[in-house]
């Protein structure tokens, strides 16, 4: 990292001798405007503003805490990422539509973004708040409570890993509850727009929609899964109750 | 606590990846415990192991709920059944048990 020579600090002390008083004022007053705003801009818009410390050649430029360990996946790869270890959402109790209240040290200091917070951006940078612990995809879906797993999020996050003891098929999809995310609401725009190699059905008021990709989204696990190698699936399944997204994984 | 078995009547024949498994439901108020098939995929309920009858209609939106008092079946009066629910519901032959521990995990 660069550091500041002398001559670096001449220039400034001589820029400073010839600025009038009420101009340093203003400078320093924008300075410290910067340093509480800059990881809260980075935190809301996902920004990658460098902090002080970062411009002042003391400290790395703060990396953007969502764009880290991004699996592998044609989906992935389109989408906003967030962090794998994030895919489990908590459950109703412990997670509150609260954008704003989230810590905001981690992007200032540049260190991995915290689990709870994480789990936030994914939430946030692709589902908007509309209810109590109730979201809304841009596709129009919604991600509400329920399952048993407490919340429609965690449950479908059961489709992010393997479960090679799982009776049958247990399609997985490979990428992170953000790409997952994304994909869904690919599949179900294509398919409730009827596009070409899509299928849909209603049964007793649910309905499934089945959509193609062009690559693999994901794998079968389960023993079915184990027992043919885990081939590689390019379809996306989803059941859709209301509006309500019950559960959506890739299929053969 | 995670059960040492995993019982369940077959594959979803509505979502694929699901499995058919048993759910009890106990009544506070009546205090009787009454059973349905429930897939722990896409929620679809169905009123006995023959998959037959769906039940469809229940106090609560968008979730999957008893056939016998219509609440929600994630609720915390009801649970996946055990062997002796099972049997006690008379339901025993029409269920395929998988061991999900090692024999000696089993308490
Ligand atoms: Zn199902
Ligand atoms: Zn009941």
């Amino acid at each position: 990292m660069a550091r500041r020579s002398s001559n670096d600090t001449e220039a400034i002390a001589n820029v400073l001798r010839v600025l009038p008083a009420k101009w340093i004022i203003g400078l320093l007053v924008a300075v410290v405007l910067y340093f509480f705003l800059q990881p809260r801009l980075n935190q809301w818009f996902g920004w990658s503003l460098p902090s002080i410390a970062a411009m002042a050649g003391n400290e790395a430029p703060a990396k953007n805490p969502k764009l880290t360990n991004n699996k592998t996946g044609s989906a992935a790869s389109k989408s906003p990422a967030a962090t794998k270890s994030t895919a489990e959402p908590k459950s109703p109790s412990e997670t509150k539509p609260s954008a704003v209240s989230k810590s905001s040290s981690t992007a200032s200091s540049g260190g991995a973004a915290s689990p709870k917070q994480a789990d936030e951006d994914y939430k946030y940078r692709i589902l908007k708040p509309v209810g109590r612990d109730r979201y809304e995809s841009p596709a129009g879906l919604i991600y509400a409570p329920g399952s048993e797993e407490g919340h429609r999020l965690a449950h479908i996050a059961k489709h992010l890993e393997d479960q090679p003891e799982r009776p049958g098929s247990h399609g997985v999809f490979e990428g992170d509850m953000a790409s997952f995310l994304v994909a869904i609401d690919d599949a179900y725009k294509r398919a409730r727009g009827h596009a070409k190699g899509t299928k849909s059905r209603v049964e007793d008021g649910m309905t499934v929609y089945e959509a193609p990709f062009d690559q693999t989204i994901g794998y079968l696990g389960g023993t079915e899964g184990a027992r043919k190698r885990n081939p590689k699936l390019k379809k996306m399944r989803l059941v859709i109750r209301d509006r309500n997204l019950i559960t959506a994984f890739p299929i053969q | 606590m995670a059960k040492p078995f995993l019982i369940y009547v077959k594959h979803c024949p509505v979502c694929g990846d699901g499995l058919c498994r048993v759910r009890v439901c106990q009544d506070p108020r009546r205090g009787r415990l009454t059973g349905c098939i429930l897939c722990d995929d896409c929620e679809t309920v169905w009123t006995d192991p023959s998959l037959r009858q769906k039940f469809t209609k229940g106090k609560v939106a968008a979730t999957p709920c008893c056939p016998d008092c219509g609440e929600s079946l994630w609720e915390q009066t009801s649970h996946w059944a055990d062997i002796p629910e099972v049997c006690l519901l008379g339901w025993y032959d029409s269920v395929q048990i998988v061991r999900t521990e090692q024999r000696d995990q089993i308490v």
